[in-house]
């Protein structure tokens, strides 16, 4: 009985720097012993500094979400690329934190796929000890928080969290200079601008879900036609006070065909 | 930032049976945004000598019209149209003429000589001629194109084939390449005609 307690007892203690020696502030991952080691981690990763750096980040991307009367819909598309070469044209850049929170990965990929992991941790963690879903907003300051104690060293992520928890439906653009803003619309990317320009002018709030899940996939579309850096096929999620499902994959060129035949729009391509 | 990867675009040419084939892709774009699909790279020198040019889109444009002046000018003091070695050759020396401030294009030069045979050669910057008796690559879809192209490729091929093979090495390499692409065209050439053809790609 004794060998039970003991296994499932916390010490006690009076130390009061207890909560520093707390797992998750502690700081496990080896710094380079060199002076200025967040400028020397830049020089690694930042090929504008250095071109033949040696960790070269994938960048390039679109990914948007927006907040409506019923719900949230979140569109990315799936293109990696390492300068011109496309790496890959099925990446996941949607990561199902846990069934109701979905974060966006643009960036750096191992960035966002690792930190979001470790948010879906503190996430169970929180509901667990609480009792209760976290809330987005405070899910989100986790994640703020965390790439602010980073801030400096070369991590590259610009993400964005949407989800439902106590308070509903939330929306956070998050990003690893440490930026957190709440709102209803953001894309994020090397393709937003051209995404932003078929969002805005088809955006209301009082959209029904069929519309808004078109108008997420035609901003999508729109981004991956003209940026050399998306593309791929795209993933549709819809957000709703019951987590959130998939809508879907579709391959981007035959939905540019597809908008060609039935809109009429991209008539600068031949038929 | 490489000044060869500003503008992107590529381009290939194979020999087959009595025949050429010459292939670009459409594309034209500042750094990530795509501006143009009907900037074709491809450009007749003579009914039997096609150009074919990449690199720097303001260089693209210079380097053909120097060298349809110069093609003008040899037809008129010789009387009768360049043949594509020699066209190879004066674009050869063209390119060094520039050694210390070149040309940011890497030329393909395709065509049938006088016997109506097949011929094609490419170039770096500054005018080091590559005759192959196989198929040129060129652009910033070339390690691309090698990899099509060593797998694809077949000798002796008949021109509705050779326009097969050319088109599947050119847009399966252009889809591995995000500044190349949005459809291609490609020529054939044969003795009695030249058929030009566009070729739909995928538009992302």
């Amino acid at each position: 009985m004794n060998s039970i307690l003991t296994k499932y007892t916390e010490k006690a203690s009076n130390d009061e720097d207890q909560c520093v020696k707390d797992e998750r502030f502690q700081n496990n991952f080896n710094i380079v012993p060199v002076p200025e080691a967040s400028m020397y981690l830049r020089s690694l990763t930042d090929e504008t500094q250095n071109r033949s750096c040696l960790i070269k980040m994938n960048h390039g991307t679109t990914t948007l979400a927006f907040r409506y009367q019923h719900g949230i819909v979140v569109c990315v598309d799936s293109r990696a690329s390492a300068g011109p070469l496309v790496a890959s044209q099925t990446v996941k850049k949607v990561i199902e934190i846990n069934p109701y929170l979905l974060g966006t990965l643009a960036g750096g990929a191992a960035d966002c796929q690792f930190w979001q992991t470790v948010l879906g941790m503190e996430c169970r963690l929180h509901q667990l000890r609480n009792k209760e879903l976290i809330s987005v907003s405070a899910a989100s300051k986790i994640l703020a928080n965390i790439m602010y104690s980073y801030k400096g060293y070369g991590l590259s992520m610009g993400t964005m969290l949407a989800g439902t928890g106590k308070g509903g439906t939330a929306l956070y653009y998050i990003d690893s200079d440490g930026t957190r803003l709440k709102g209803d619309v953001f894309s994020v990317g090397s393709g937003s601008t051209f995404a932003y320009g078929v969002l805005d002018s088809g955006y209301d709030w009082n959209l029904s879900k069929e519309d808004a899940l078109n108008l997420g996939r035609r901003s999508i579309v729109a981004a991956t036609h003209r940026d050399a850096y998306s593309g791929g096929s795209l993933n549709l999620y819809h957000i709703d006070e019951n987590g959130w499902q998939f809508h879907g994959n579709f391959d981007v060129d035959k939905l540019i065909w597809e908008a060609k035949d039935t809109e009429g729009s991209f008539a600068h391509i031949p038929r | 930032m490489s000044i060869m990867e500003y503008n992107g675009g590529s381009c290939v040419a194979m020999t087959g049976k009595n025949c050429v084939a010459i292939a670009s892709d459409l594309r034209l774009g500042v750094q990530s945004i795509s501006l143009a699909n009907n900037f074709p790279k491809v450009f007749p020198m003579t009914d039997k000598t096609y150009l074919g040019l990449t690199g720097f889109a303001s260089d693209v444009q210079t380097l053909y019209e120097l060298f349809r002046y110069k093609v003008n000018m040899y037809k008129f003091r010789e009387e009768r149209q360049i043949e594509p070695k020699t066209f190879a050759n004066l674009v050869s020396t063209s390119l060094y003429e520039k050694r210390f401030g070149p040309y940011f294009s890497f030329p393909v030069v395709a065509g049938l000589a006088k016997d109506d045979n097949p011929f094609i050669c490419g170039f770096d910057s500054i005018g080091c001629i590559d005759f192959a008796d196989d198929f040129i690559v060129s652009g910033t879809a070339a390690e691309q194109l090698y990899g099509m192209c060593e797998s694809v490729y077949e000798p002796n091929l008949e021109p509705e084939d050779l326009f097969e093979t050319i088109s599947q090495a050119l847009l399966n390499a252009q889809d591995r390449d995000a500044i190349s692409g949005w459809g291609c065209i490609v020529y054939i050439i044969t003795p009695d005609k030249c058929v030009k053809r566009l070729v739909k790609g995928r538009q992302d």
